[in-house]
């Protein structure tokens, strides 16, 4: 019998988790939200709430809360309101939520973390495994969040061994919102020319999974999470039905810094990502948690690109038509 | 002696072409020699492979009866009734039916003959003969990718041409009419590029750029440099290996041919791709970089290495790195340092054997007669050649000279007996990146000594 609080319910990721754990028996699923949960939790209970430190030590004392999963960073899930707020929340926010969980006794946290916070580096090698610290510069917006997370946390594993903490690492989730998948679809999305890096990609589905896996098992350290095929930058544009436009990268970042943000949506990582591959191991999450994706990067991105777009293709209309006919015989 | 050798070839050619309608025609006393010859010949074996990509035994033990028997000085008359014996049936170019089976080989016979009449020829009909069969090879090697109707449209371009008279206008018509139309077969492909839809690995390699390029890389290998392979049974046809190459040449064309020899080659796994790692500057480089990587080069880091190699691949480093590719005309075939021996540690921690492979040739194809080093610290670069021909001449000055290669597979050296351990002592990974040097050397010191000419 155990309970779990999902920190971040209301994100498309955190309900999902929600509605998968609520699938195992002796499993008690409560969440905490910032707005309400955009799609069905399952049987989880939730509160809608920003709560303080001592509030939340209140909250995980009174239910008896013995895992916590963290998932509530701005910027992840939905654009992120304005840089103060998002570095407030993601660090100070993760801070206050470890120190709560020793402070109520939780035994076992789970992080969702990402794997940029490797960086992009020629140096790096291709097949980055869970012992590659976190880079030291070069990273802005949320991966810079997530990499001073990351070095907090190693700091405090070590100080509290009696709290175990699982750290994933995901590659950019497909499926929700996400930065990434907002620069994919964009009209035109710019590329540096002369480059075209591998990336890997993660299916929500299996995002969920690696968390309910991690959840549910005595698990502790870092683990990479991504699909097992890679694709080049231009690929997943292209995959995602825009054709990329290569860019010198002066003008790149004159746009940026001309702060046009009507023309140019959020730039989904440091351009740097652009030039380099930051391509993981996954085996340890296979070995240690038994994980494995059920999805390539190449179907993610065919759903993403399905989901919520009307259908202009004859051939896929008449075809639904004949399985919609066809349902009762 | 010729006449010894005589009796193996003629007995090889009549064992290899089972059917024995074909090999009615021969003379009859040579079949009844044959009888002699009991066990096949390795030696034929060996000069055959060399052409050989698949397994079409007729034709090629054919082609070295020819060779054999007749020596280079005999009428040309009197050689083209020796090959019409040894073949027995078909006239080899215009026969549309023989395209249906296999078209690739069917030209890769045509491009034998081709290459056969001109190695017969002086001067500049020689160099034109040899040309033209490195194209034939093109077409043939595209073809081999083509569906069934491009093969048939190919055909058709192709059938009022004769494509073994290559001093005919009209050969050099159909070939340009194929490769034409084999421009207007790419847009297809490239539409469907367009469209995202290919494969690529972690490390962004994309088998069908290695297929796109290939042509290219084969008539490089084949024509502009004539290369001879030697011991490329010692490249397993599974499973992990390190191979260990010097370096040279300016740009790392050397690599590229190794991987090619196993490509054209390889006895039994020519689908083999050889993962060479580069120095890690050139990831830095636009357009370079993302080529690289898509024709399965890796970024050159230990971790990299033991990487691939965990993964059954074959692997290709140059220990000498940057001293090696930069080195000076007058220094080539000296060895520079071996690094510190980092490839021997990956090696041995991957407990993959090391094969040591000796380029000779690669060194005279830019000369470079002085490093302009405070101009390439400029500019960023590791080093900035002046050649006889570049910078003076442009992009022209980039072409490298077209000398005579050979690549020399040596036998593996097991890392099996040293274990995980070794490599962290010094002394044992020291010790071994000498002995794999030191074989380099050797081996790069025979084959100058039989070297006639650079080119």
């Amino acid at each position: 019998m155990s309970t779990v609080l999902i920190n971040g319910i209301g994100s498309a990721l955190g309900a999902q988790v929600a509605r998968q754990l609520s699938a195992h028996d002796g499993v008690t699923v409560l969440g905490l939200a910032r707005c309400e949960p955009s799609a069905p939790v399952g049987c989880a209970e939730w509160l809608v709430a920003h709560l303080s430190g001592l509030q939340l030590i209140e909250l995980l004392r009174a239910e008896h809360v013995d895992t916590l999963i963290h998932l509530d960073f701005a910027g992840a899930d939905a654009p992120a309101e304005g840089r103060e707020a998002a570095v407030q929340q993601n660090v100070l926010g993760t801070m206050e939520v470890l120190g709560a969980c020793i402070a109520a006794g939780v035994s076992h946290v789970v992080v969702r973390s990402h794997v940029g916070i490797y960086g992009a580096n020629p140096k790096n090698p291709i097949m980055l495994s869970e012992s590659r610290p976190a880079a030291r510069g070069g990273l802005s917006g949320l991966l810079r969040d997530l990499a001073e997370v990351e070095h907090f946390l190693a700091e405090f594993t070590v100080r509290h061994p009696e709290i175990s903490v699982a750290i994933l690492r995901f590659a950019p989730i497909v499926g929700g919102w996400s930065p990434l998948l907002e620069y994919f679809a964009q009209p035109s999305p710019r590329t540096l020319i002369g480059f075209d890096p591998s990336m890997q990609l993660l299916h929500i589905d299996d995002a969920a999974n690696a968390i309910v896996l991690a959840a549910l098992s005595p698990c502790a350290g870092a683990f990479n999470l991504a699909a097992d095929d890679a694709v080049c930058i231009s690929q997943a544009i292209r995959l995602s039905g825009q054709q990329p436009v290569p860019t010198i990268e002066a003008l790149i970042g004159l746009s940026a810094s001309m702060g046009d943000r009507t023309k140019l949506r959020p730039w989904p990582f440091d351009i740097s990502f652009l030039r380099h591959s930051c391509v993981v191991d996954t085996r340890r999450a296979k070995d240690v948690l038994g994980w494995s994706p059920t999805h390539s990067a190449v179907d993610s991105i065919h759903s993403a690109r399905k989901n919520g777009r009307a259908i202009d293709d004859p051939a896929t209309s008449e075809a639904a038509m004949r399985a919609f006919l066809s349902r009762k015989g | 002696m010729s006449e010894s050798i005589e009796i193996e070839v003629g007995g090889q050619s009549a064992d290899l072409t089972a059917p024995p309608a074909e090999v009615a025609a021969p003379k009859p006393q040579r079949t009844s020699r044959a009888k002699q010859a009991t066990e096949p010949t390795l030696e034929v074996e060996a000069t055959a492979k060399r052409r050989a990509r698949k397994p079409r035994a007729a034709a090629r033990v054919e082609d070295v009866d020819v060779r054999v028997v007749q020596p280079r000085a005999a009428a040309p008359t009197e050689d083209a009734d020796v090959r019409v014996a040894g073949k027995a049936a078909p006239k080899v170019p215009p026969a549309a039916a023989y395209w249906d089976v296999h078209p690739g080989d069917s030209l890769h016979e045509v491009e034998l003959e081709v290459r056969n009449n001109a190695s017969q020829q002086q001067g500049q009909a020689a160099v034109m003969g040899n040309v033209a069969a490195g194209l034939i090879a093109l077409i043939g090697e595209n073809m081999r990718r083509m569906t069934e109707e491009q093969v048939g449209k190919v055909r058709e371009l192709l059938s009022g041409t004769d494509l073994s008279d290559y001093l005919d206008s009209s050969f050099w018509q159909g070939v340009g009419m194929v490769l034409q139309y084999q421009v207007q077969e790419q847009v297809d492909f490239v539409k469907r590029r367009l469209r995202g839809e290919y494969h690529v690995d972690p490390y962004g390699m994309d088998y069908e750029m290695i297929e796109v390029v290939r042509p290219f890389m084969a008539f490089m290998y084949r024509t502009w440099w004539r290369i001879t392979s030697h011991g490329l049974e010692h490249v397993p046809a599974e499973g992990r290996a390190m191979l260990v190459s010097n370096h040279s040449g300016v740009l790392p064309w050397d690599g590229a041919m190794i991987t090619t020899a196993v490509s054209a080659d390889h006895p039994v796994r020519p689908d083999r791709v050889v993962r060479s790692l580069h120095l890690h500057w050139f990831s830095t480089l636009p357009f370079v970089a993302p080529a690289l990587a898509a024709t399965g080069q890796v970024p050159g880091l230990p971790e990299n290495a033991v990487r691939l190699l965990e993964n059954d691949e074959l692997v290709c480093v140059f220990p000498e790195g940057l001293k090696g590719v930069g080195k000076l005309y007058k220094d080539r075939y000296k060895l520079a340092r071996f690094g510190r021996g980092g490839f021997v540690q990956a090696a041995l921690r991957a407990r993959a054997p090391i094969i040591p492979v000796a380029v000779v040739g690669a060194e005279e194809i830019y000369p470079m007669l002085y490093n302009a080093e405070s101009f390439a610290k400029l500019m960023g670069f590791p080093y900035f050649p002046l050649t006889p021909f570049f910078p003076w001449l442009g992009l022209l000055g980039t072409i490298p000279l077209p000398t005579r290669w050979s690549i020399t597979f040596c036998p593996p050296i097991s890392t099996e007996e040293y274990g995980p351990r070794a490599a962290d002592d010094p002394l044992t990974v020291l010790s071994l990146a000498e002995r794999v040097r030191d074989t380099i050397q050797a081996t790069i010191d025979t084959r100058l000594a039989e070297r006639t000419s650079i080119f």
